[in-house]
């Protein structure tokens, strides 16, 4: 089976500090100064790929794995690392332009990867960016597919040679469906799923190995019909209310006593 | 005559009530372990004896009360406040041990603002405190990572320093005067003056002892004008650590007072500054203070960098961003927490001083020999975060995944192996074997070598202030058979 993760690579927006969040000309909010990050649900998905291998490479089972990411050079000490990881190949669609809100080019991306450049039987692809926040990507490359898509998927339960097991979020549940490939499946709030990390020597070793890198204008892009025309900094904040009193004790029967007595009814 | 766990307990209770004395086992669990055996407590796993209760004291009276009945009975204390060490100086090695707990003596006495000094129990979080200063335009220029957790008598216990020790000093140059209640009853009180000459400063004998002669009651820190507004970040790249060693003793010999001198090799840069270190190592500076002072430094030290061609600056933005995400609180400790638990992948770090004439030969012995001996390490990294006239710290920094053993076997396999090398190879070079986290349990075994023949002094002082040694035993002072 072959196995395709789509991932991001976005700043670290929650190490940005409140005086950063200025909207500037263009539209954006300068990140330049953040650490580039693992979007979480791309790593989710990533190590969902890696559990895979490992289960099938336990029962002698064919599996390739594919992780691609677009973005630009600041990509690279990332993909260095998960270059140490046991994918088999890791691809990066060089693009330097504001993708942010431009899902409909990224999708295009993915899925003429997919068709153009090696057949692939299930794609993982994270739920939505910190950034851009769309959540529909994985829709519109199922579309473009005509592929079934599974959302909100937490758990790859099992894989045989073009059948999975997997357990998804519903609205009031869970749902445990049998899937046959090929397929999209749209990564959630999967628990269990911190990358692993490679060793010292996993990194020297595979220091020799190459990184595909394909130019993002080798891929028709399509014109993005959404156009970013406003962009402004939500401020959230939380009322609080001072408890007061002496010593944890005082202040326990404070909260009971004013806030939470009178929400409490006797069976 | 030994007392049984349960007649401890009950006496306990008899002196401080029994709101006081914790017996629950899993607090008992965790009282008997610090930072250092995280990796087995996350797994549940707790080898060493639980402690029979767990004191939370509330004033000094209350101390005094606990620590003479476990002098009259030779019971084993340990003095903790907010729980936050890093080295095993709160592990309860013995049998029935009482964890007396300063946590709840978190009242700041007195912000004096006429002597510049501010005057707080031991269990104030260094947090509350800086930003109760902060409020009024002062600060404690104490800032260690673990500022958000770490309380007062913990941070004077174990001769604590902050990210802006360049400038504020450690910790040890911080305290003017303090209370702490030795292991007789007696309760000391050394006053709060600006310098003494009446013969050696007793402060030393208390700061820095780990709980193992007294325990730290109240401490009075001095206080310092607070201007974030002209803070000045700068950051380098370079190509190797040898000529940051260099540009950071010019630094200093020059008699420039940056906050922050900091110098990370490239796999301890690569993991803070991935996105801009690009393969190399990195140096930064902050200088503060009133704005002529605060630009003089900074221009200076840019100045002096200048002169060294293989340094490339970066935008002072990604320093300052950086630094305001860099201290630890709960939230964080929770997720590697998580972390940890899904990847079995886990950091630690030692570290260490020297002076200028040998430290870079330190950092490359201690490199290269773990590097060669430890097997399953993710990332192997130094920095050097603290510089002073005639040297510097070097913190050794290392992730490993734990396989093929259990969690019990975790430090015997992978950190207490790294730890030997950095401590023997240090001490042999002629450095010293801790820097700022204390000696705790896992480094007595080197305090003799650490201290050569003055071990004879640190000795006496146990031998003069816990003649029962009853004072957390195994930390600082190797255990030995009674």
């Amino acid at each position: 089976m072959n196995i395709f993760v789509g991932f991001t690579i976005e700043p670290d927006v929650e190490k940005l500090i409140g005086d950063d969040w200025l909207v500037e000309k263009g539209l954006d909010v300068d990140t330049s100064f953040l650490k580039p990050i693992l979007n979480s649900y791309g790593e989710s998905a990533l190590e969902m790929a890696l559990k895979l291998a490992q289960e099938a490479q336990n029962t002698q089972k064919p599996m390739f794995i594919t992780a691609l990411t677009i973005a630009g050079k600041g990509a690279g000490p990332i993909l260095r690392t998960l270059n140490a990881l046991p994918f088999d190949q890791i691809v990066l669609i060089e693009h330097n332009s504001d993708l942010r809100f431009a899902s409909r080019t990224v999708a295009a991306i993915l899925s003429q990867y997919v068709q153009e450049h090696a057949n692939q039987d299930v794609l993982l692809l994270g739920q939505q960016t910190s950034i851009g926040a769309n959540a529909k990507t994985h829709l519109l490359v199922a579309e473009m597919l005509g592929w079934p898509c599974i959302t909100r998927v937490i758990q790859i339960v099992s894989c045989d040679s073009n059948q999975m097991e997997v357990i998804s979020q519903a609205d009031g549940g869970r749902l445990r469906q049998q899937v046959e490939a090929p397929c999209v499946l749209s990564i959630g709030d999967a628990p269990n799923t911190y990358l692993r990390v490679p060793t010292l020597k996993d990194r020297m070793h595979s220091g020799k190995r190459a990184i595909t890198v394909l130019p993002a204008d080798s891929f028709e892009l399509p014109t993005e019909t959404e156009v970013l025309t406003n962009l402004e900094v939500v401020q959230y904040r939380r009322s609080a209310v001072p408890l007061g009193g002496q010593n944890p004790k005082e202040i326990a029967q404070k909260l009971f006593d004013e806030h939470l007595k009178g929400g409490i009814h006797p069976l | 005559m030994t007392l049984a766990r349960q007649e401890i307990v009950t006496q306990l209770i008899d002196l401080v009530g029994k709101d006081q004395v914790v017996t629950d086992e899993t607090v008992l669990q965790e009282s008997s372990v610090d930072r250092f055996r995280r990796f087995e407590a996350f797994h549940g796993i707790f080898q060493l004896p639980v402690p029979a209760a767990v004191v939370q004291v509330n004033n000094t009276q209350e101390v005094v009360k606990v620590l003479e009945f476990a002098n009259a009975n030779k019971v084993n204390v340990v003095p903790r406040t907010g729980h936050s060490a890093t080295e095993g100086g709160l592990e309860t090695i013995l049998d029935n041990s009482i964890v007396v707990d300063g946590s709840g003596m978190n009242e700041i006495i007195k912000i004096d603002i006429t002597n510049m000094q501010a005057t707080a129990q031991c269990g104030v979080s260094l947090q509350e405190l800086d930003d109760r200063l902060r409020e009024s335009g002062y600060t404690t220029g104490h800032s260690p990572q673990s500022k958000p957790i770490a309380q007062l008598g913990g941070l004077v216990a174990t001769r604590s320093i902050g990210q802006f020790s360049t400038m504020y000093g450690g910790i040890e140059d911080m305290v003017v005067g303090l209370e702490a209640v030795f292991p007789n009853g007696g309760v000391t009180r050394i006053k709060n003056v600006p310098r003494r000459a009446a013969g050696p400063d007793i402060r030393h004998v208390v700061i820095g002892n780990e709980g193992a002669l007294c325990f730290i009651t109240e401490v009075t820190v001095k206080i310092f004008k607070y201007f974030p507004e002209n803070n000045r970040f700068l950051g380098y790249t370079l190509d190797n650590m040898k000529t940051g060693f260099e540009i950071l003793r010019e630094v200093m010999v020059q008699g420039y007072r940056p906050s922050v001198a900091r110098l990370y090799d490239v796999e301890d840069g690569a993991y803070h500054f991935s996105h801009f270190a690009d393969g190399k190592c990195v140096l930064i500076f902050v200088a503060e203070g009133v704005k002529p002072i605060a630009d003089a430094t900074a221009n200076a030290i840019e100045d002096l960098v200048a002169g060294y061609t293989e340094c490339e600056q970066v935008a002072p933005k990604l320093i300052e961003n950086w630094f305001a995400n860099l201290n630890w609180d709960p939230a964080k400790l929770a997720e590697e927490k998580v972390e940890i638990m899904q990847t079995k992948n886990i950091c630690n770090t030692t570290e260490i001083s020297a002076n200028w004439s040998i430290i870079n030969d330190i950092y490359e012995v201690c490199m290269q020999r773990v590097r060669a001996e430890i097997p399953d390490l993710t990332l192997l990294g130094g920095h050097s975060s603290h510089s002073y006239l005639n040297g510097t710290n070097l913190y050794f920094v290392y992730f490993y995944n734990v396989v093929d053993c259990g969690p019990e076997e975790e430090l015997t396999k992978y950190h207490l192996p790294i730890k030997k090398i950095i401590v023997e190879e240090t001490i042999k070079a002629g450095g010293s074997m801790c820097h700022h986290h204390g000696v705790g349990k896992h480094r007595a075994t080197w305090i003799e070598a650490e201290y050569d023949s003055s071990y004879y002094i640190l000795k006496q002082l146990k031998v003069a202030f816990d003649p029962n040694r009853i004072m957390n035993m195994g930390t600082i002072f190797p255990l030995e058979k009674r």
